[in-house]
């Protein structure tokens, strides 16, 4: 008994010393750096937000650590961008992580697709021979501020339904987010006038977005397929389609190899920019921080200048 | 997906298990009896009910009270036959999947996995012991496997594994996990590979090399350590990440558990009669970078040489995996290392052993990948210290070693060539052996998720 006892008292110390750094009302776990941004936009104090991926990390292949399943053990919320980007490592954390709070379609998980407008739906059949295309449609909608309010909104509602007494404060958040997001979009759309209707060259298939916000046109991709390395001929068509359209700029996120990028561009030529993959959250970036970053350098691009 | 009302059979199944796991620890749960009995927000945004504001002690009893009186009404009323399972209602509009993927109406996930080799070998009889080795000049059928993932209800997950090969079918795993259970905690139960060790819980489509290391055939079997059981597990609630695992499976097994009771076919009369397996793994997160997991194991269990005589099995095993991912970077260093121990009781003797291997894989662009294993097998050991005559191998006199290397290449994630060749020091022949693999992996269906 008195054995029983003692064991029942560790217990009690080790969970409240696990149990002590959460002090925060809700406990969110995103999956990219782009959503906890935008997460602790609108939940501010009231929030303790942690991304499992980092900005500098190609969210299709995260490792799936036991650490971060350890996160989301911890977790109130879990907040996914969803159309199967994560479909590679988030599920063996969902199931490692042992709470139901966050398993999918529980209250305790929000996935984010739901809120944007989601483009690059495919029609018809779909199989891998495709590449590594999303059924559901492209998943990068975080790269438009425009879905990012979309976004916010949604988790706003999510966060007000978790943590009722907070949600008056939520709402503020979000309306105060949103003034800022509309304001600084004017100023960002007033100075990248000049990108509508420009031809540009991505690597990846993440432009869909950026460029329905922007309006410029997407005329190659470096990859011949979505997931699928550049090869030669393909990289040869492409420079050659983007000498022939003349090429504004070659966009490439931060997470990909850009040894072929460069070349491409410099034989165009076209400047370079690198695209930060997402809001450097841990450094304590903001998402409307993050999207000026982007606006500045497509800026720098349009008067002729790389990275 | 629409948000829709509980029907009868769900709130008796819901209302079990509160009372169950509710008078334990009603308060240290989250999820409290209205919280669960409320239907889970669906995908679409529509908002649950709010979880209720502070309750108190007495209110939640009261809840009990008529969630319990309500479950004795429903069980009156229930029909008498209680064989058949509640009716789920055709078309999937009811209660939303709970399942791990995230998009699309999908009740399972099927994948295929098809291993095929062309191997030669210079010995006549080539000593590989993993079920899925190439183990012939010419081409070889390593597996043909059928996973099949689904989650059955909130709160349970099913897995199955089947292996077709060219003469048969076989159960590799099929079993069901928790997913709702309080405190940390996760059951499964059915036909399962221990989590034995780093490699045992694994799938060729999870290895760096075509086939598997001795160690594991030898003191396990060709298709590793499993078997029917249950197993617990238990997430501590520790600042970095510590899991203990124990599961009791049965002993009998010639692929499956051959240091235990192996081919022979005895009785259960005492839990003693069971494998017992505990395990702890423990992660370290370096750095962004480098990340260490490590892992120790036992297993217990009774072999066939004699009344009470008994095998145990000590193993501990090192993952260690470097992937720069602050930097745009395609490479991944992984070292991997096991080693088992095993002492076994048999009539007026104790045999020990030891196992090991060490592998080392680098992938050096997206594509690519390089690895290079060593392996070593002692042999049996009496008490003296003398070597003796090993039941399950007369032949293993004398030490066995292996080294192996190979090359990999991933046309995408979905597809994998591999060519390896291995140099077999085998202590009790007069020269050593040679042999050489290509490999082809093809895997189709779901999009499966990676373990780490």
């Amino acid at each position: 008994m008195r054995n029983f006892r003692l064991l029942a008292a560790l217990c009690a110390a080790v969970s409240l010393l696990a149990a002590a750094p959460a002090r925060a009302d809700l406990n969110v776990v995103t999956t990219l750096p782009d959503l906890a941004a935008i997460t602790k936009a609108v939940g501010g104090d009231h929030v303790q937000v942690q991304s499992l991926a980092l900005s500098s990390q190609d969210p299709h292949f995260v490792d799936a650590k036991p650490n971060l399943a350890l996160a989301l053990n911890r977790a109130d919320l879990l907040i996914a961008i969803g159309l199967d980007l994560e479909i590679g490592w988030l599920p063996t954390l969902q199931q490692g992580a042992r709470n139901s709070k966050i398993l999918v379609n529980n209250p305790g998980f929000l996935n984010a697709s739901q809120f944007p407008r989601i483009l690059e739906i495919p029609q018809g059949k779909v199989d891998r021979s495709l590449g590594d295309v999303h059924p559901g449609g492209n998943p990068h909608y975080l790269y438009d501020p425009r879905q990012g309010l979309a976004v916010a909104r949604g988790i706003t509602e999510r966060l007000a339904q978790l943590d009722p007494k907070n949600a008056a404060d939520y709402r503020a958040n979000l309306a105060k987010f949103s003034d800022e997001i509309e304001k600084a979009r004017a100023g960002w759309e007033k100075r990248l006038a000049g990108m509508k209707g420009a031809p540009v060259i991505a690597y990846h298939r993440t432009t869909a977005y950026l460029a329905d916000w922007l309006g410029f046109q997407p005329i190659a991709f470096l990859e011949p397929k979505p997931g699928i390395p550049p090869n030669p001929s393909h990289v040869a068509s492409v420079l050659a389609q983007g000498r022939q359209r003349k090429a504004r700029m070659l966009l490439i996120e931060s997470y990909y190899p850009d040894t072929t990028a460069k070349l491409v561009a410099s034989k165009i030529p076209a400047p370079i920019v690198t695209v930060h993959g997402g809001t450097d959250f841990r450094a304590g970036e903001t998402y409307i921080q993050h999207i000026e970053e982007l606006v500045g350098r497509l800026e720098k691009a349009l008067a002729g200048k790389g990275d | 997906m629409s948000t829709v009302s509980r029907r009868p059979s769900d709130a008796l199944i819901v209302v079990s298990v509160v009372t169950l796991l509710s008078t334990a620890s009603a308060a240290a749960q989250e999820p409290s009896p209205p919280a669960e009995a409320t239907p889970p927000a669906a995908e679409a945004g529509t908002p649950g009910e709010a979880p209720p504001a502070e309750l108190s002690p007495e209110e939640l009893e009261e809840i009990q009270k008529a969630l319990g009186s309500d479950t004795q009404e429903a069980q009156q009323n229930a029909p008498s036959g209680t064989a058949s399972a509640p009716q789920s209602t055709p078309g999937g509009n009811t209660l939303a999947v709970p399942g791990l993927n995230t998009s699309g109406t999908n009740f399972l996930d099927l994948s295929l996995v098809l291993d095929v080799a062309a191997a030669a070998f210079t010995a006549k009889e080539p000593l590989q012991t993993g079920g899925h080795d190439p183990t012939r000049n010419g081409f070889n059928l390593q597996q043909l496997e059928l996973s099949i993932g689904s989650v059955v209800d909130p709160y349970f997950r099913f897995d199955a594994n089947i292996v077709f090969a060219q003469f048969g079918v076989e159960i590799e795993e099929a079993y069901g996990t928790t997913l709702a259970l309080p405190a940390n905690l996760q059951v499964r139960a059915g036909q399962f590979l221990t989590r034995f060790g780093r490699l045992n819980a694994t799938h060729p489509h999870a290895w760096d090399f075509v086939d598997q290391p001795f160690a594991v055939g030898r003191v396990f079997g060709g298709e590793g350590n499993r078997g029917l059981g249950t197993e617990v597990s238990w997430l501590t609630p520790l600042p970095w990440y510590v899991e203990l695992i124990g599961s009791a499976t049965d002993a009998v097994g010639e692929g499956t558990a051959r240091s235990f009771l192996g081919a022979s076919d005895e009785r259960v009369l005492s839990p003693l009669d069971l494998q017992l397996t505990g395990v702890v793994k423990q992660f370290f997160p370096l750095s962004d970078n480098l990340s260490l997991l490590w892992g120790l194991s036992a297993a217990t269990g009774p072999n066939p040489t004699g009344h009470r005589n008994r095998t145990d099995v000590y193993g501990t095993d090192v993952y260690l995996r470097y992937r720069p991912i602050t930097e745009a970077s395609t490479t991944l260093v992984t070292f991997q290392a096991e080693g088992f121990y095993r002492r076994r009781q048999v009539p007026g003797d104790v045999l020990t052993d030891f196992n090991a291997y060490a592998q080392a894989a680098w992938r050096f662009s997206q594509r690519w990948a390089t690895a290079v294993r060593y392996e070593l097998g002692t042999p049996a050991k009496g008490e003296g210290g003398a070597t003796v005559v090993d039941p399950l191998d007369p032949d293993w006199t004398e030490d066995r070693q292996r080294v192996s290397a190979n090359v990999t290449f991933w046309p995408t994630e979905f597809s994998r060539l591999r060519l390896q060749g291995a140099t077999d020091r085998v202590g009790w022949q007069q020269s050593p052996e040679y042999s050489v693999f290509l490999a082809l992996e093809l895997v189709t269906g779901a999009h499966g998720a990676h373990a780490f």
